[in-house]
């Protein structure tokens, strides 16, 4: 089943580009931060506890976007292999055999990508510690300590949630009787699994709570970074629940906007798909909703931090480092999250295309087919910047208040629409891209 | 319109699938004029040029020489977007794989050529269509909750919808068993009785072209011989000799 898994890989790169990078990616943020963390080890006694918080703080909300985005990466491409699953049980496969081609697909393409993110990580790692010493952040007694030790634990959580998130999916391809995937693609009457409703209830609560302890315990506190601390990760984890219930999320909206576009052919397509289809697009809606939702949220709470620091507020006359550092690890944990917009978006539509071309056969215009491709992404991106508002506001909304500024930030609320523009932008577009791709139009059959 | 065009003309229609040493002939020059409201079934043997001929004539495919003429106009030399609007007005496409949309409902795929069209489809006219082939009841049904059959009978109901000068089905029985496939035969033929329908049926299946009024053998990409009225036995008969056709055409 190895060597199968092997072959099998080379005839799906786009599938396994997308697992590659969402895994090599993750794997170098999360090992940079984790390198911060070792670096404490043989620190100076004075710059050991910010390094702590750096790498295993921020360096943990940052893993905690890797990590869904990877669980739900691996996700998405195994279950495009269901079809394929049916095919090899009607042959003779037994369903252990299955199981396992999809799992060691999954960890060969991790294990390569893990290895090349550590690789990346020795290198950034280095460079983030240089970056927190030369803000005056820590002394220059504190040299860089990270090494294998750091490296491999972080890949090592990376490559357990991907096989892991393997595995989940992997008993899905095995489910009805076999020569039924055979069949073209039927809309499964799909629930969301008990354990992945409840993380995102529990995700989403988290975020919620911390919001309002935000408020009523840490904002109260002595230390002005307190409350920052509380609310700085609320967005996130909020985010990261409204993502894991993506699903669900979709329909709804989705029919909202029926009216809008059905009068088209192609967005006509788009609404019945996203309306009937939510777990197709589940996988894109899940990562714009957590760029939204990181991005606004965090950048705002440093906007009104920077605003309302005064003096008193600030005794050790750390805020502009603060706010600099907290700048450019957010920058990087945004830019993740937008890799991953492109990455979930460009791996939902390059599957599509048998479909695509179904239709095509059938009499829609290329043209009907391409509005009907960006048209869904479009709606994804509205729907996701909807939900990525409101987990923002889990950050934004109490650190506001706590710093005296109203429900509302006084400032920056350009941030918004900006945020949400990047978002669209990058949802339609690798969509669009990933559409054209010209290997397609070519009937199937001569 | 003039009721002497025919529905379907074909001349000397060739087709060369890639290039130099890799070249493959698919078609070699076949002739094929259809009358209004003819049921023809095209067999021959694997290799043997139909699905080739019927991605031409459907506008799927750019044959490589040669004319398709469907009522009087000439579509060879249309560009892609005009052959595709031709394909979704003037053509129903009947596959083996049935080619339902999943996420639209019988009734949805039934009206999908109308919305693709930018028309809203007419719900009369797609309640009757698909209480033609015995879907009345199972309108609202996505894809995956019909059967086999039912899927092919929706099939159907979407391809004759819109009235096409022509329909066009590819193996429409080669996914159904024996029961479910004579249904969706007694479907075709009722169309071409009833409405009068020109339709094309690629098949290999002897039982399935004896439904039809003639049968087109079509070898190494070229016409080998015709049997009007056929029955089974003969049809299989000829199969089994489709060699001397071929030395009889030559």
């Amino acid at each position: 089943m190895t060597a199968l898994a092997l072959r099998s890989l080379r005839h799906r790169i786009p599938a396994a580009v997308a697992t590659l990078v969402a895994v090599l990616l993750g794997t170098a943020l999360m090992a940079s931060f984790a390198t911060l963390v070792q670096s404490a080890g043989g620190a100076h006694d004075d710059d050991r506890e910010l390094l702590i918080i750096m790498g295993a703080v921020v360096g943990g909300w940052g893993s905690l976007i890797v990590l869904f985005s990877v669980a739900s990466t691996v996700g998405i491409v195994a279950e495009q292999r269901i079809g394929e699953a049916g095919l090899l049980r009607t042959i003779g496969a037994t369903p252990r055999q299955v199981r396992a081609l999809i799992v060691y697909e999954a960890t060969a393409v991790t294990l390569l990508a893990a290895a090349v993110g550590a690789g990346v990580a020795v290198f950034g790692g280095r460079a983030l510690f240089d970056a927190v010493q030369r803000g005056g952040l820590i002394s220059t007694a504190s040299a860089y300590g990270g090494g294998p030790a750091a490296l491999t634990a972080a890949a090592g959580v990376v490559v357990l949630v991907s096989v892991v998130a393997a595995v989940i999916s992997s008993r899905r391809a095995n489910r009805g009787p076999a020569a039924f995937s055979l069949r073209q693609a039927d809309v499964p009457d799909r629930r969301l699994p008990r354990w992945r409703a409840l993380t995102g209830v529990v995700l989403a609560g988290s975020g919620a709570v911390a919001a309002v302890v935000t408020v009523t315990v840490t904002g109260e506190s002595a230390d002005p970074y307190a409350a920052m601390q509380t609310s700085g990760s609320a967005s996130i984890v909020a985010g990261v629940g409204l993502a894991a219930l993506a699903p669900v999320l979709l329909r709804a909206p989705a029919r909202a906007l029926r009216p809008l576009l059905a009068r088209s052919g192609g967005g006509y397509l788009a609404t019945e798909n996203t309306t009937r289809r939510p777990h197709v697009f589940a996988a894109m809606l899940a990562p714009v909703i957590v760029l939204v939702s990181t991005a606004v949220g965090t950048l705002l709470m440093v906007g009104i931090d920077g605003r309302t620091r005064t003096a008193a507020s600030d005794p050790e006359g750390v805020g502009d480092t603060i706010t600099t550092i907290n700048a450019v690890v957010i920058g990087m944990i945004c830019l993740f999250a937008a890799i991953m917009v492109v990455n979930a978006a460009v791996a939902a539509v390059v599957h599509r295309r048998a479909e695509l071309d179904r239709l095509w056969r059938l009499g829609a215009t290329r043209g009907q087919l391409r509005a009907a491709v960006v048209l869904e992404a479009a709606v994804v991106a509205v729907v996701g910047i909807v939900f990525g508002l409101l987990g923002s506001t889990a950050t934004a909304v109490p650190y506001a208040i706590v710093r005296h500024e109203g429900v509302l930030p006084d400032g920056q609320l350009w941030l918004v629409p900006a945020v949400a523009a990047v978002a669209a932008a990058l949802a339609v577009a690798a969509a669009w891209g990933a559409h054209r791709r010209p290997d397609r139009w070519k009937t199937l059959r001569s | 319109m003039d009721e002497d065009i025919p529905a379907l003309a074909v001349e000397a229609l060739t087709k060369r699938h890639g290039t130099g040493a890799a070249a493959v002939d698919a078609l070699l020059g076949v002739d094929l004029t259809l009358a209004r409201g003819t049921f023809t079934a095209v067999m021959g043997p694997s290799g043997s040029g139909k699905s080739t001929f019927l991605a031409c004539v459907a506008g799927l495919e750019q044959p490589t020489s040669g004319r398709v003429v469907l009522e009087g106009a000439d579509v060879t030399q249309w560009d892609e977007a005009r052959r595709t609007r031709m394909r979704r007005d003037r053509i129903g496409f009947v596959f083996q794989d049935f080619s339902l949309v999943p996420y639209l409902t019988a009734a949805e795929n039934v009206a999908l050529p109308a919305r693709l069209a930018g028309r809203r489809a007419d719900p009369q006219a797609v309640r009757q269509a698909l209480a033609r082939v015995g879907l009345a009841d199972r309108a609202g049904h996505l894809p995956g909750a019909l059967s086999g059959g039912q899927r092919q009978r929706a099939a159907i109901a979407r391809a004759l919808v819109t009235r096409p000068a022509l329909l066009l089905a590819d193996e429409p029985t080669g996914a159904l068993d024996s029961t479910t496939a004579r249904e969706v035969l007694a479907l075709l033929r009722a169309a071409v009785d009833e409405l009068g329908q020109t339709t094309v049926m690629v098949t290999h299946d002897p039982v399935a072209a004896s439904r039809a009024d003639t049968v087109v053998f079509l070898v190494d990409g070229k016409i080998a011989g015709r049997m009007a009225a056929p029955t089974a036995d003969a049809v299989a008969a000829q199969l089994a000799h489709l060699d001397q056709l071929t030395g009889a055409a030559r």
